[in-house]
């Protein structure tokens, strides 16, 4: 469904991505896990078209996408939920999403967008909010707008960067349940994560990247086994203080 | 489009207003209607330049070039009247699709420029298309003396049954229908953005231009379509005024107060809206007259103390101040509202 082939992307000397090549099945979950630093939201900005790849391929369902703008992308069926989180202010929730609805495909009519985004507003259980304006929103209400934005525009792949991060355990779990409803209705996704419970139950595949790298991959037991990956994760852990809550789990793991 | 009725019933009101206000004024006023007519034209051309300008900011397209488009309109009339036989009323659709195909240019290089640069990139337009048309040869466009532009309406004088006054009166008349015209024409525009799918793709591209493509805007059209209908608008004001002034000069066409009002007004009216640039035109128009009048010399150092207040007190404008003050002494806030049902449908979640 969404196929990395060869991925590298430098700053100046600096490569933050390289010798990145990776297949996602079709209504697969996908996770990319890795320290601070090993290039992950990167390499979501050059799958969405933010960042342009120094070298690589990038295919959605079979199409070469990477000269593709961030907005034909989208057209092409792929959604896109941001670590920090970054809603229209000025607007309501249901405005939001609405922008997601009105454009993610071509040709939508307002009556179409309007059910789109009634259905994606239901599904992330922000249906009682749709008046409020989004500046008003908690933590997790912002992140539950990120994904019904993203999922109005009707996605094939959903990328998702860090949408536990921050979230209450009881709130994580609803966010899963989330991830998972949206899988059952045939949307493969791809997510970035540091809690690592959430890995754990979330992903099918678990690609694991350390400075630009991708240092294992494999089901979540396999690659919590390999011993690069713990080695990767510990030698992180001593200058990683503005993410504790994360690397933490990620140890216990 | 549905939405979009009470706009619409305002503005037919507005034009039903418009169509009879000269009559009711003569009958009122009889001589003083004459610079009634006259001021309430300036109040609409500053509304006119004040919507355009907000259209552009919709987009988070701060320019400094609308000095520029409305030279360009202004330009196209009077060099369009050189060429005998052609009717003057022409001069409007032209001035506004000179301006537009400059904006289309001007737009496409500075797609990529933000904020301050997209402000300077502006504003060195319009320096050099002002430096241009007065290096231009005479024959062309007059150089730095300009050109004299013969008006859009000659006197339907009648001899003996008039006075002086109402030769003028019925001039002013003529041409206060054509700027309340195209002021219609500038509120039916901005109510159209506002109200269809075009003020979810604006608000999201002035916002956060990534997220707005991520999610499917294509960014560059939205601004693109910005600048250009906001140029038409203003490139047709400035073929509308070069006739009634009469004549076309680099360094008062291409005036850079020309940008500083249609920034100020909107600002001052409040951003984003139909109704703040056309508040923001009338209230600004009538300080201005008012101060004019008090203090002849010296009336635009009170002027500029207005505008230094409005902003340090009404960060949103005059449409912000009304929404502060109905929402203080109506039911609590819609807000306030919205965290109840948030907690409510916290719960409904767990």
């Amino acid at each position: 469904m969404l196929r990395v082939d060869g991925l590298e992307k430098r700053f100046g000397g600096l490569a933050a991505v390289q010798d990145l090549s990776f297949e996602v099945e079709e209504e697969e979950i996908f996770a990319i896990i890795g320290p601070n630093g090993a290039g992950k939201t990167t390499t979501l900005n050059m799958i969405s078209g933010l960042l342009a790849p120094t070298h690589g391929r990038i295919e959605l369902a079979g199409r070469d996408i990477t000269a593709l703008s961030s907005a034909e992308r989208c057209h092409a069926g792929l959604g896109r939920a941001f670590q920090v989180v970054q809603p229209f202010p000025e607007m309501t929730v249901e405005e939001n999403v609405m922008v997601g609805a009105l454009y993610g495909t071509p040709g939508t009519g307002q009556a179409e967008a309007r059910r789109l985004t009634a259905g994606a507003l239901e599904r992330s259980g922000l249906l009682p909010l749709r008046e409020v304006p989004a500046e008003e929103l908690t933590l997790l209400q912002e992140k539950r707008l990120e994904i019904a934005r993203a999922l109005a525009t009707g996605p094939r792949v959903l990328l998702l960067d860090e949408v536990m991060a921050g979230l209450r355990p009881a709130e994580a779990r609803l966010a899963v349940r989330l991830v998972k409803e949206v899988r059952e209705r045939g949307v493969t996704v791809v997510f970035i994560e540091h809690v690592m419970p959430v890995v754990r139950d979330l992903a099918d595949r678990v690609l694991v990247m350390d400075y630009g790298r991708p240092i294992a991959s494999g089901s979540y037991r396999e690659v919590t086994a390999d011993p690069r990956v713990v080695s990767a994760y510990l030698g992180a852990e001593d200058g990683d203080d503005d993410d504790g809550g994360g690397a933490g789990t990620g140890a216990e793991a | 489009m549905r939405r979009a009725l009470p706009d619409l019933l305002w503005t037919l009101l507005l034009a039903v207003v418009v169509a009879l206000a000269p009559g009711a004024l003569k009958g009122l006023f009889h001589q003083a209607s004459v610079s009634y007519l006259s001021l309430a034209s300036n109040a609409m051309s500053l509304a006119v330049l004040a919507l355009s300008w907000d259209l552009l900011a919709r987009t988070g397209q701060l320019s400094l070039a609308h000095a520029a488009f409305y030279g360009a309109g202004g330009y196209a009339a009077a060099v369009l009247a050189k060429l005998s036989g052609v009717p003057l009323f022409l001069a409007l659709p032209l001035g506004g699709a000179v301006a537009a195909l400059l904006a289309l240019g001007l737009g496409s290089v500075t797609l990529r420029l933000r904020g301050i640069y997209f402000a300077i990139a502006t504003l060195a337009f319009a320096e050099v298309l002002k430096a241009l048309v007065q290096e231009l040869p005479t024959g062309i466009a007059g150089g730095a003396a300009g050109l004299n532009v013969p008006p859009l309406f000659r006197p339907h004088f009648v001899p003996g049954a008039m006075q002086r006054w109402e030769i003028a009166y019925l001039r002013n008349a003529d041409y206060f229908y054509v700027y309340g015209g195209l002021l219609l024409l500038a509120i039916l525009v901005s109510v159209v953005v506002q109200r269809t799918r075009l003020r979810a793709a604006f608000t999201a591209v002035r916002t956060n231009e990534a997220v707005a493509a991520v999610m499917g805007v294509r960014p560059a059209r939205a601004k693109l379509l910005a600048f250009v209908l906001s140029s038409a608008l203003v490139g047709m004001l400035g073929a509308l005024e070069a006739e009634r002034l009469g004549s076309v000069i680099p360094d008062g066409t291409f005036a850079i107060s020309t940008t500083v009002f249609a920034l100020v007004t909107p600002i001052f009216g409040g951003l984003y809206t139909t109704l703040g640039p056309i508040l923001g035109a009338g209230v600004l128009s009538a300080i201005e007259e008012t101060l004019k009048r008090t203090f002849a010399e010296g009336y635009l150092i009170g002027y500029g103390l207005v505008l230094v207040a409005s902003v340090l007190f009404m960060p949103r404008g005059l449409v912000g101040l009304a929404n502060r003050l109905r929402r203080r002494r109506g039911p609590p806030p819609a807000g306030g509202a919205g965290t109840e049902a948030g907690l409510a449908g916290d719960g409904e979640g767990r």
